[in-house]
C-alpha cells in the first residue's frame, strides 16, 4: 500500500514540477507570451472596436430625377429621411451617376423616369429603377430595401387618398389589411459586431491556446540537443502521462483566465448581447477549454519548427470561423465540410457559446454540443497521451545513443 | 549584365531552398489551392437556400395554411417544424433548430375577412445575419402577399383587369439592377476577398520567414556573398522566385473562378493581371519591411500574421470602412488588403477606370517600396545578428 502511495506522490510531484517548468517557459518566451497573453487580451478589443458601430447608416446614393414632379421629390425626400440612405448627389443622367459610383462617392443610384408622376396619376404602375453597387452586401441591402419600403409607403399613401375613407382607422386598414410585425431576436439592433464577435472570441481562445502550446513545443525541440520534444536532462520528465498532465495544468490555467476574460469581460466592455448566467457559461467553457488544450497538445507534436505551427493555425482560422455557421448558415454548409468541422473544438464551442451567451439558452438546450465537446476533450486527451508516449520513447532512444 | 547573372544565381539558389523546405510547397501551393476549393464549395449555393423555419399556426384556417404553403415555397425558406405555441418555437430557436418562426394567432382569417386588421408576427434571430436577414425577407414578402390577397379578391370581383389590379395594389414598383452580381451571390463577394486575403497573408509571412530562416541557419552571409554584398540584388533575386510562384497560383485561382465557375467581372484580363502584380509585390514588400523592422524570425512573422488576419476585417468587404470609427478609417490605409480589395471591386468587378481609385493603386506601390527603408538593417542583421531560439 505504501509503495502505491509513494508512487502516487512521486507522480504528483512530477506533474507539479512540469507544470511549474512549463509556466516559467511560457513567461520567459516572448513569442509564446505574445500568443497566449497579448493575442487573447488585445485582439478581441481591436475586433470589438472595428465592429463597434454595428450597423451601417446613411449609405450615400445618387438620384437621377427625370420626372421633376412633386411625387418624385416626395419619394427622394422620403428615402433621404430614412436612417439607412443619404441622398448625396443629384445627377443629370445615368452616366453622370455612374461616374459617381466609379469614384466611390455613392453606393447606388435611384433613377426616376420622366413618366413617373404621369403614370401614377393615370392610375398605372410606375417604376423606379435602382442600380446597386454589389461589392458591399450591407450597402446593397440598405439601398435596395429602403427603396422598396419607401415605394410601398408612397403607394399606400396614394391608395388612401383614392379610397375616400372617413376615419383614420379605415385609412390604416386600406393601407395594410393584414399587419405583419417583424421581431428581431437575440441581436435586436441586427448589428454586425454582436453577430460575429461572440464567434471570433471563442475562436481566438482555441487558436491562442493551440498556437501557444505549439510554439512552446517548437522551442523545446529547438533547444534540445537531439531536436526532441521531451527534455532528457530533467529527471521529472519520466513518463508520458505526467508530462501531458503537467502541461495541461499549465495551459488549462492560462486558458481558464483567457476564457473568463473573453466570455465575460469583453462582451461587457462593448455591451454585446449577454444573456448567460455564470454557471451556464462555466459548464460550456469547461469542456471547450479542455478540448482546446488537448487539441493543442496533440497538434504540438506534429511541429518540427516553432514557426510552422503559426503558418498552420493562421491558415485554418478563417475556414474554422466559416465552419461554425455564424457567417454562413449551418444548414447551408455542405455535408463533407460539416464532417471536417467535427474535428475542431471551435465548431461546437462557438455554437454553444452563441446559444448560451447571445440567445440565453440553458445548458440542457445545448447538450448535444456540450456532449461533443466532452467527447472531443476525451479523444484528444487520449491522442495527446499516445503521441507523447511516442515522443517519450523517441527521446529515450536518442538519449540512449 | 553583372547584376543580371547574380540575380539569376540567387534566384536559382532560392529555388533550391523552396524545393527542399516542404513548408514553402505547402504554403505557396497546397494551402492556397485548398482554400480555393474550400470557399468555392462552401459557398456553392450562392445564397442560403431552404433555411429551416418553424410556424405557430393557432388559426388553422385556409388562409393561414395558404400563407404557410407560400412561405414553404419561397426559395430561401423551408417550413420544417410546426409548433403548438410560441414558447416551443422560441426553445427550438435557442436549440438552433430554426432560424425564424411565423406566428399566426387565432382569428386571423376571420378578422381579415371582416376588415378588422389582424396582426401576424415573425420572429427571426440575427445571431447568424445571413440566415436571419434571408428568412425575414421571405416572411416580409409573405405578409405583403397576404395583405394584397384581400385587395386582389375585392378588385377582381369588381371586374378589374390584372394590370389594373397590379397598379392599384402597388402604384410604385421597384426595378432592381444588381450590377455585376445579379444573383446577389455570397460566393462572388466572399470568395473573392478571403482567398486573395489569405494568399497575401502567406506572401507576407513567407517573405519574413525566408529572411528569418537565412538568419536562423546562418546562411545569410553566403546569400549576400553571392550578391557581392549588394542587398538590392540579393533581395531581388530571392523574391523573384517567390513572386513567380505566387503569381502562378493566383492566375490559376483566377482562371478557375472566372473561366470555370463564371464569376462575374466587368473588367478585362489586363486589369486582373495588373492587380495581381500589385498584390504580390505589395505583400512581399510588407513582409520584408516587417522583418527589417524587427529582424527576428518569430517577431516579424507574428507581426505579419496578426496584421494580415486583422486586414480581413479591416479591408471593409463585410463591414464597410465608412461605418467604422474615424481612427480606424485612417488606419485602414495601412492594410495592403484594403487597397487590393478597393482596386478589385472598382476595376475588376465593376470595370471602372483605375484613375478613379488611383490612391489605392499608389498605396500598393508604396507597400512594394517599403523595404527600401530597411535594406541596411536587413543586411546588418544577416551579417551580424545571431539567432536565438
Amino acid at each position: 500500500m505504501s509503495t502505491f502511495l509513494n508512487r502516487l506522490r512521486e507522480h504528483f510531484t512530477d506533474v507539479l514540477h512540469i507544470w511549474r517548468h512549463e509556466m516559467v517557459k511560457v513567461i520567459k518566451d516572448e513569442g509564446v507570451l505574445m500568443f497566449l497573453v497579448v493575442v487573447p487580451l488585445g485582439y478581441p478589443l481591436l475586433y470589438s472596436w472595428i465592429y463597434n458601430n454595428e450597423t451601417l447608416h446613411e449609405t450615400p446614393v445618387a438620384v437621377v430625377d427625370q420626372s421633376h414632379s412633386a411625387l418624385s421629390r416626395q419619394f427622394i425626400h422620403d428615402c433621404d429621411a430614412t436612417p439607412d440612405v443619404h441622398v448625396k448627389y443629384y445627377a443629370e443622367d445615368l452616366d453622370e451617376a455612374r461616374s459617381l459610383v466609379s469614384r466611390q462617392l455613392v453606393r447606388g443610384i435611384y433613377l426616376i423616369p420622366s413618366d413617373f408622376a404621369e403614370l401614377v396619376n393615370r392610375g398605372e404602375q410606375a417604376t423606379v429603377s435602382v442600380y446597386c453597387d454589389m461589392s458591399l452586401m450591407l450597402a446593397y441591402k440598405a439601398v435596395y430595401q429602403t427603396a422598396v419600403v419607401e415605394a410601398g409607403r408612397l403607394g399606400a399613401g396614394l391608395n388612401i387618398k383614392k379610397a375616400g375613407n372617413y376615419t383614420k382607422r379605415e385609412d390604416a386598414i386600406t393601407a395594410q389589411p393584414l399587419v405583419v410585425e417583424g421581431v428581431t431576436m437575440y441581436n435586436p439592433s441586427g448589428g454586425y459586431g454582436s453577430c460575429v464577435l461572440p464567434a471570433v472570441l471563442m475562436l481566438i481562445l482555441q487558436q491562442a491556446i493551440a498556437l501557444g502550446i505549439g510554439m512552446a513545443a517548437g522551442t523545446a525541440r529547438e533547444r534540445h540537443r537531439n531536436g526532441q520534444l521531451i527534455p532528457d536532462d530533467d529527471p521529472h520528465y519520466r513518463g508520458a502521462y505526467r508530462i501531458v498532465w503537467g502541461k495541461a495544468l499549465c495551459y488549462g490555467m492560462i486558458g481558464a483566465v483567457a476564457a473568463a476574460y473573453l466570455s465575460m469581460a469583453v462582451p461587457a466592455m462593448f455591451s454585446f448581447p449577454q444573456l448567460a448566467t455564470g454557471w451556464n457559461l462555466f459548464w460550456m467553457l469547461l469542456p471547450y477549454t479542455l478540448a482546446s488544450v488537448f487539441f493543442g497538445l496533440t497538434v504540438s507534436c506534429l511541429v518540427r519548427y516553432r514557426e510552422n505551427v503559426m503558418l498552420l493555425m493562421v491558415f485554418v482560422s478563417v475556414p474554422l470561423l466559416f465552419m461554425t455557421g455564424v457567417s454562413w448558415p449551418q444548414s447551408s454548409i455542405p455535408g463533407y465540410w460539416q464532417g471536417v468541422s467535427w474535428l475542431f473544438p471551435s465548431t461546437f464551442g462557438v455554437r454553444a457559446f452563441i446559444r448560451v451567451n447571445s440567445m440565453g439558452a440553458s445548458i440542457s438546450q445545448v447538450l448535444p454540443e456540450i456532449r461533443i465537446l466532452w467527447i472531443q476533450a476525451a479523444v484528444y486527451l487520449g491522442m495527446a497521451c499516445l503521441v507523447y508516449r511516442h515522443q517519450f520513447r523517441l527521446a529515450r532512444k536518442w538519449a540512449g545513443k | 549584365m553583372k547584376y543580371f547573372s547574380r540575380i539569376l544565381d540567387i534566384a536559382l539558389r532560392e529555388l533550391g531552398i523552396l524545393w527542399r523546405n516542404r513548408i514553402y510547397g505547402f504554403c505557396m501551393i497546397v494551402f492556397p489551392l485548398l482554400l480555393v476549393v474550400f470557399f468555392t464549395t462552401m459557398l456553392d449555393e450562392g445564397i442560403p437556400q431552404d433555411l429551416p423555419i418553424g410556424v405557430v399556426d393557432q388559426d388553422n384556417s385556409a388562409t393561414s395554411r395558404g400563407l404557410i404553403r407560400n412561405l414553404d415555397a419561397m426559395q430561401n425558406s423551408r417550413v420544417v417544424y410546426r409548433f403548438a405555441n410560441v414558447t416551443e418555437a422560441r426553445c427550438a430557436m435557442q436549440e438552433g433548430k430554426v432560424y425564424a418562426y411565423l406566428y399566426i394567432p387565432e382569428g386571423t382569417a376571420a378578422k381579415l375577412l371582416a376588415g378588422r386588421q389582424p396582426q401576424i408576427s415573425f420572429y427571426y434571430t440575427m445571431t447568424c445575419m445571413t440566415a436571419g436577414s434571408m428568412a425575414s425577407k421571405d416572411m416580409k414578402t409573405i405578409g405583403m402577399l397576404g395583405s394584397m390577397a384581400v385587395g386582389r379578391a375585392k378588385l377582381s370581383a369588381k371586374g378589374a383587369s390584372s394590370r389594373q389590379i397590379r397598379a392599384a395594389l402597388q402604384p410604385v414598383s421597384i426595378d432592381a439592377h444588381m450590377i455585376a452580381n445579379p444573383q446577389s451571390s455570397y460566393n462572388y463577394s466572399l470568395t473573392t476577398v478571403f482567398v486573395p486575403g489569405i494568399l497575401m497573408l502567406f506572401m507576407a509571412l513567407l517573405s519574413a520567414y525566408s529572411l528569418g530562416m537565412e538568419m536562423k541557419f546562418d546562411t545569410g552571409k553566403e546569400w549576400l556573398a553571392r550578391a557581392d554584398g549588394n542587398i538590392v540584388v540579393a533581395i531581388l533575386g530571392k523574391y523573384l522566385i517567390h513572386a513567380l510562384v505566387f503569381l502562378l497560383v493566383i492566375f490559376l485561382y483566377q482562371y478557375y473562378i472566372f473561366e470555370v465557375l463564371d464569376f462575374p467581372r466587368l473588367g478585362g484580363v489586363w486589369k486582373i493581371v495588373r492587380l495581381s502584380l500589385l498584390q504580390v509585390a505589395g505583400s512581399l514588400g510588407f513582409g520584408i519591411f516587417a522583418f527589417g523592422l524587427m529582424p527576428s524570425l518569430r517577431m516579424s512573422m507574428s507581426i505579419s500574421s496578426l496584421w494580415f488576419v486583422l486586414s480581413i476585417s479591416m479591408c471593409g468587404s463585410a463591414f464597410p470602412v465608412a461605418g467604422m470609427d474615424a481612427p480606424l478609417q485612417a488606419m485602414s490605409w495601412l492594410f495592403p488588403l484594403r487597397h487590393y480589395w478597393m482596386l478589385y471591386q472598382a476595376t475588376v468587378l465593376n470595370g471602372f477606370p483605375v484613375i478613379d481609385v488611383w490612391f489605392h493603386f499608389v498605396a500598393l506601390i508604396a507597400f512594394t517600396l517599403l523595404p527600401w527603408f530597411v535594406l541596411r538593417k536587413v543586411k546588418n542583421a544577416m551579417l551580424n545578428y545571431v539567432y536565438i531560439p
